[in-house]
C-alpha cells in the first residue's frame, strides 16, 4: 500500500507538508496499520484506524506544513545503556531536586550533622578513654595492687612495703611486681634548674611494661648501692629538650634535689608511664619493715602493679597478695597512722585499665547510650521528613516508572538523593566533630585520664562516615520502599493527606507521631539529666567546705631539706608570713602544711585517755602544721574553746586544736582541757573542713602550731595563704618578691587563689554538666528542628485546605490555632514519656549528683517549661505562614 | 477532629486533568527519548502501552508537538536507516532539552502536591 500517496490525499484540501513529514507520517501509518493487523483486525478494519490517524493529523496541517528544512545525516541509535548509565545524571537530578528543595535539604543534612557530630565526639572519647589498648606489653594481664586494713575508711591507693617484700618472694598467681611513686623534683646540673615530676621506680617496672631503650640501657639491676651515683633514665622528651638529643648523654651525671646521679639510659619516644608528664625515671629499693616486736618499723607506700600469670584472675592475685600481706612483719603503731585502725591486711586488684579509667566509666557510658539515643532520634526525624515528602513524590515516582525507568533505576535515584544529603549531613557531622575535638581537651579536667588518647583519627572517621551512611541508608529505605511497590505505598497513599499530629487514620501517621513525641521525649530524659548535673555541679560550688574561699591567695613554696633545715624554714616562713601581715589590704596571713586540695597530709597515731575515764586507745589523726593566723586567714569555724593566739609560743605550754570529727570520736565533753600526745592541750575544737573533695569522709585532724615544733617546720613545702581585703591575685607579683628577698634559693610555685583551688576541683562534674548539657542541647535542635520541618510541611501540605478556611471566614488566629495545637498535642505525649522516663534514668545518675535528689521537682518542671518553649518557637513560623497563606493564590 | 469541607470549584479537577495533559505532552516525549533515541511511532506506542490510561494521549499532537520540541532545540531528529527496515525517523533529546525535562519535572512534584490535596479536600 502506498502510505504517502494516502497521506498526502488526507491532507488534500489543507496544505500539504513537506516531503520528508509525509514520509514519517507515511512511516507511522504503516506501522499502525500493521499492528492493528497483528492485533487481528481485518484488513478493511485496520485501514479504518489509520484512517483516524490521517484524519488527526489533517486536523493538525497548519502546525504540520511549517516545518524548516532538516539535516540530512544519518545516525544510529545507540546500543544498550550499561549499568551506569544515566548515574551521573541521578546525581545531577538529586543536585537539582536540592536545589529546588533547598530548605528541605538542608534541615535533613542539619539534623543528621548534629546527630553525626554528636556521636562521632562521644566515640572517639569512648574509644580513646576506655577501648583503645593501653601501649604496654601484654596490658590485659597488668593490675594494679591497692592494701587497706579491715575496716579502714580510707580509700586505698597504694602498697606498702612489707606486703610487697612477702609477696614478691614466691608469687604464684603473678609473673612479676612492680612499685614506683611519682614527685617533683628539682633537677640541677644540667643547663637551667628546673622542677620535673619524677617516677622512682622498682627495676621490675620496666621489663613488666616491655619498654625498650633509645639510648642506653634502663634499670639493669634492682640496686646501686653505696656512694656510687644512681642511675636515671630520662624519658625521651627531656633528653631532646635539655641534652638536645646528644648521643652522648650517657655517663653524664646530674643531681635530684641535690642527690647525685649518672644518665644511664633515655626511654623510647612511646613510653610515657605513668604519663606525659614524667621526665625522668631513678631506681627504688622497696625498703625492708625491720623494727623490733611490731614496733617502731619502717612503712613505706607506692603505686604497684603486678603482671598476672595467664588464666589468672585479678581476685585469685589478691588473695595471694592478701595471705602474703598477712604473713608480713607489722611495722607497728604507724599502721594505725596510715590506714586509721590496726585491721588485717586486705589487698584488691583492678585491671589497669579500669584503675585508670573506672572512675569515668560509668559516666562515658551515660554519655554513649545518651548519645546513640540522640543519633536515632535525628534519624528517624529524618526518616519522617523523607516519608513526607515521599508521599508527595509518590505521582512523579509513577510517571517515571510509567515512562520506563525500571525499579532498580528507580531505586538507585531515590538512594543517591539520600545518600548525597546524607553524606552532605555526615561530612558536616564530621567537622562538627573535630572542632568540638579541639575544644575539649580544654574542657577536660587535668585528671581527666587518657586525655591524650582522644582524636580524630581514621578509626573515628570512618566510624563518622560509617554511621551518616547507615542513617542516611535508614531513613532513605522508606521512599524506595514505597517506591518498589512494598505494600508501604497504600499506608503512604493516604497518609500523604494526613495532617501530622491532626489526624492518626494511616499508620504512617501515626508512626510520625509517635517518631517526633519520642524526639520530644529523648530531650526531656537528656534535659533532666543535664540539669540535674548542673544543679549538682551549683550546689558543689556552693557547698559549705568549713572554710571561706573568698579573697584568699594561696601559694606552695619549695624550701627543700638540701638547702633548708626545718629550723631555718620555720625562721623563713615566720618572717614571710610578718611581711605579708604589713601589706596594705592584707587581712590575714599564715602558713601551713596543708591547705585544702593542697599540700602535704601528715598521717599520725598516738596514744589518747580514754572517754570517761576509760583505759587509754590509740588515736590516729591527720597531722596540720600551721601559724597561728590560719584559722583566721581561711575563715574556720571555732565551736568550742579558741583559736591559735600570738601568745601561744615555744616557750609556752604547748597546745592542740582538734576538729569536731576527732573531739567527737576520742574526747570527753567538754574537750577543753584534755591533754594528750607529748602533753598538748586541747584549747579549742574547730569545724570540720573538707580537705578533699565535698563528699569524702572527714578524717579525725589536729592542728599544732609550728614554733612549738621542736623539730621545727618539717614540710618541705609549705603553702602560704593570705587572705585580702580586694582582689588577691593582685598581691601574686608583690608575695613573689618577698619570698625571693627572704630566701633566694626557693621557689614560688601554684600560686592561685583559694576559689581557682576549688573550681579546678570541680572540672570533672563540671565537664559532665557540660557535656551533657551539650548533648541535650542537641537534642533540643533536632526536636526543635523537627518540629519546624514537620510543622511547616504540614502547613504547605494544607495550603488549599487552611486557603480554603480563610476564604470561609477563619480569622488568621484560628488559623495559627490549627498549627499550635498540632504542636501541643505531640509536645505534651513526648512530656508525659519523657518525664517518666527521665524520673527512673535519674536514679542512675546519683552516684553522680550532690545535694539534689534525682526527683528534684525543679528540675522537672523547669524542663517541661523549656521544652514548651522550644515547641512554641518551633511553631511560630510556620504558623505564620499558614496565617498568611493567600487563598486566592492556592485555590485558582 | 474530623475536618469537613464543602468544595466551591467542583469542576477543577476536570480543568487540572486537561492541564495535566496539555503540561505533560512535552515532559513525556522528552522523557521517553531521555535513554535512548526513538521514531515518533515507537514513542506514541509507548506512551499509549506504558501509562496503562494514566495519561490519554491523542496522536493527532504528537508529531506537532516533535516539530515544536525541534524548533526549541530540545530534541533532534534524523533519519536512519538500517538493512531490511524501514527509513525511521529518531529523535534524540538536546542538553537544552535535559534541562527543561529537569526543570518540568519539578514543576510536576509541586503539581502532583497540589493535585493530592484537591483529592483530599474531596475525601474529606
Amino acid at each position: 500500500m502506498d502510505w504517502k500517496a494516502r497521506v498526502r490525499a488526507a491532507f488534500a484540501s489543507r496544505t500539504i507538508p513537506d516531503d520528508d513529514i509525509v514520509e514519517e507520517l507515511a512511516q507511522h501509518a504503516a506501522s499502525a496499520f500493521e499492528a492493528a493487523r497483528a492485533d487481528g483486525c481485518d484488513p478493511a478494519e485496520a485501514g479504518r484506524r489509520v484512517e483516524t490517524h490521517l484524519a488527526a493529523w489533517a486536523g493538525q496541517s497548519a502546525m504540520l506544513a511549517r516545518r524548516p528544512s532538516r539535516s540530512p545525516a544519518v545516525e544510529p541509535p545507540a546500543a544498550a545503556a550499561p549499568w551506569f548509565a544515566g548515574l551521573g545524571y541521578d546525581v545531577h537530578y538529586t543536585f537539582h531536586v536540592l536545589r529546588r528543595q533547598w530548605t528541605h535539604a538542608a534541615v535533613i543534612a542539619l539534623t543528621l550533622a548534629l546527630g553525626v557530630g554528636a556521636t562521632t565526639v562521644l566515640f572517639s572519647v569512648a574509644y580513646g578513654v576506655l577501648l583503645k589498648p593501653m601501649p604496654w606489653r601484654d596490658a590485659d594481664r597488668l593490675i594494679r595492687v591497692y592494701e587497706t586494713r579491715q575496716g579502714s575508711t580510707r580509700k586505698p591507693t597504694f602498697l606498702t612495703n612489707g606486703t610487697y617484700l612477702a609477696w614478691n618472694e614466691r608469687p604464684a598467681t603473678i609473673e612479676n611486681l612492680a612499685g614506683w611513686s611519682v614527685y617533683p623534683a628539682a633537677m640541677t646540673g644540667v643547663g637551667q634548674a628546673e622542677r620535673v615530676r619524677v617516677v622512682e621506680a622498682t627495676a621490675s617496672l620496666f621489663s613488666m611494661l616491655g619498654a625498650q631503650p633509645t639510648l642506653g640501657r634502663l634499670f639493669a639491676t634492682a640496686a646501686d648501692g653505696g656512694a656510687e651515683p644512681s642511675q636515671v633514665v630520662l624519658s625521651h622528651q627531656l633528653w631532646q629538650r635539655k641534652f638536645g638529643g646528644a648521643r652522648d648523654v650517657v655517663g653524664r651525671p646530674l643531681q635530684i634535689d641535690g642527690q647525685p646521679y649518672r644518665v644511664v639510659g633515655v626511654a623510647s619516644e612511646a613510653f610515657a608511664f605513668p604519663d606525659r608528664e614524667v621526665l625522668a625515671y631513678i631506681p627504688f629499693n622497696v625498703p625492708p619493715v625491720g623494727g623490733k616486736d611490731g614496733q617502731g618499723g619502717t612503712i613505706s607506700m607506692f603505686a604497684a602493679l603486678a603482671k598476672l600469670r595467664p588464666g589468672v584472675t585479678p581476685a585469685q592475685a589478691a588473695a595471694e597478695a592478701t595471705a602474703s600481706g598477712r604473713s608480713a612483719p607489722d611495722p607497728g603503731l604507724v599502721t594505725i597512722a596510715v590506714f586509721g585502725t590496726k585491721g588485717q591486711v586486705q589487698v584488691s586488684a583492678v585491671p589497669l585499665l579500669d584503675s585508670v579509667v573506672g572512675e569515668v566509666r560509668p559516666a562515658l557510658l551515660m554519655f554513649l547510650v545518651a548519645v546513640v539515643l540522640l543519633l536515632a532520634v535525628a534519624t528517624a526525624n529524618v526518616a519522617s521528613l523523607q516519608l513526607a515528602r515521599a508521599t508527595s513524590r509518590r505521582r512523579e515516582i509513577a510517571i517515571r516508572s510509567a515512562l520506563g525507568a525500571g525499579g532498580s533505576r528507580l531505586t538507585r535515584q531515590l538512594l543517591v538523593e539520600n545518600l548525597v544529603v546524607g553524606q552532605i549531613g555526615g561530612l558536616a557531622g564530621l567537622l562538627l566533630a573535630a572542632v568540638l575535638l579541639r575544644v575539649l581537651p580544654s574542657l577536660a579536667p587535668a585528671d581527666f585520664p587518657r586525655v591524650a588518647d582522644i582524636g580524630l583519627d581514621w578509626r573515628v572517621a570512618l566510624f563518622s562516615i560509617g554511621v551518616s551512611l547507615a542513617a542516611s541508608l535508614a531513613f532513605g529505605l522508606a521512599p524506595v520502599l514505597q517506591a518498589r511497590g512494598v505494600n508501604v505505598s497504600e499506608a503512604l497513599a493516604e497518609d500523604g493527606l494526613a495532617p501530622v499530629g491532626g489526624h492518626t487514620r494511616s499508620k504512617t501517621a501515626r508512626a510520625r507521631l509517635l517518631i517526633m513525641a519520642g524526639q520530644i521525649a529523648t530531650a526531656a530524659v537528656l534535659l533532666v539529666g543535664a540539669v540535674l548535673l548542673t544543679r549538682s555541679f551549683v550546689a558543689l560550688m556552693r557547698a559549705d567546705r568549713g572554710y571561706d574561699p573568698a579573697n584568699v591567695l594561696t601559694a606552695r613554696l619549695l624550701l627543700p631539706d638540701s638547702s633548708y633545715s626545718a629550723q631555718r624554714r620555720s625562721e623563713l616562713v615566720e618572717g614571710t608570713i610578718e611581711r605579708l601581715k604589713q601589706l596594705p589590704g592584707v587581712r590575714a596571713a599564715a602558713v601551713a602544711s596543708r591547705l585544702p586540695l593542697a599540700g602535704a597530709e601528715i598521717l599520725s597515731a598516738f596514744p589518747v585517755p580514754g572517754r570517761r575515764g576509760g583505759r587509754e586507745v590509740s588515736a590516729h589523726a591527720a597531722l596540720r602544721q600551721v601559724s597561728p593566723g590560719y584559722f583566721a586567714a581561711l575563715g574556720l569555724r571555732i565551736i568550742k574553746g579558741r583559736g591559735f593566739a600570738e601568745t601561744d609560743t615555744a616557750a609556752s605550754q604547748q597546745v592542740v586544736i582538734v576538729n569536731r570529727t576527732f573531739a567527737a570520736q576520742y574526747l570527753d565533753d567538754p574537750p577543753i582541757g584534755v591533754r594528750f600526745a607529748f602533753d598538748r592541750e586541747v584549747v579549742g575544737v574547730v569545724d570540720d573542713v573538707r580537705y578533699g573533695g565535698v563528699g569524702d569522709p572527714v578524717q579525725p585532724e589536729m592542728y599544732l602550731l609550728s614554733r612549738q615544733l621542736k623539730s621545727g617546720f618539717t614540710v618541705e613545702e609549705p603553702m602560704v595563704l593570705v587572705r585580702t581585703a580586694g582582689n588577691p591575685l593582685l598581691l601574686a607579683s608583690t608575695l613573689r618578691s618577698i619570698v625571693r628577698q627572704m630566701a633566694p634559693l626557693a621557689a614560688v610555685e601554684s600560686v592561685m587563689t583559694m576559689e581557682d583551688r576549688v573550681w579546678t576541683s570541680l572540672a570533672r562534674p563540671r565537664l559532665y554538666a557540660v557535656l551533657l548539657g551539650g548533648f541535650a542541647a542537641f537534642a533540643l535542635a533536632v526536636a526543635g528542628v523537627g518540629l519546624f520541618g514537620v510543622l511547616s510541611y504540614s502547613v504547605s501540605l494544607r495550603a488549599r485546605e487552611i486557603g480554603v478556611r480563610t476564604s470561609l471566614g477563619a480569622t488568621p488566629w484560628s488559623i495559627i490555632g490549627l498549627v499550635v495545637r498540632q504542636a501541643s498535642v505531640v509536645t505534651a505525649a513526648g512530656l508525659i514519656v519523657g518525664l517518666g522516663a527521665a524520673a527512673m534514668l535519674a536514679r542512675s545518675l546519683s552516684s553522680l549528683l550532690y545535694g539534689v535528689a534525682p526527683s528534684d521537682p525543679i528540675t522537672f518542671v523547669a524542663v517541661a517549661a523549656l521544652l514548651a518553649v522550644v515547641a512554641v518557637v518551633a511553631c511560630v513560623v510556620p504558623a505564620r505562614r499558614a496565617a498568611r497563606v493567600d487563598p486566592v493564590r492556592v485555590l485558582r | 477532629m474530623r475536618l469537613y469541607i464543602l468544595w466551591p470549584y467542583m469542576s477543577m479537577p476536570n480543568e487540572l486533568a486537561r492541564e495535566v495533559k496539555r503540561g505533560s505532552t512535552e515532559l513525556l516525549i522528552l522523557a521517553l527519548i531521555e535513554d535512548r533515541p526513538r521514531h515518533g511511532y515507537e514513542i506514541a506506542r509507548l506512551i499509549g502501552e506504558r501509562s496503562e490510561g494514566t495519561i490519554t494521549y491523542h496522536v493527532a499532537s504528537l508529531y506537532p508537538t516533535l516539530y515544536r520540541l525541534e524548533d526549541r532545540n530540545l530534541i533532534e531528529g534524523r533519519w536512519v536507516e538500517k538493512a531490511g527496515q524501514r527509513r525511521r525517523r529518531y529523535y534524540r533529546i538536546l542538553p537544552e532539552g535535559r534541562k527543561v525535562l529537569a526543570s518540568q519535572r519539578s514543576v510536576w512534584e509541586g503539581f502532583f502536591l497540589a493535585l493530592d490535596r484537591v483529592v483530599k479536600l474531596r475525601q474529606a
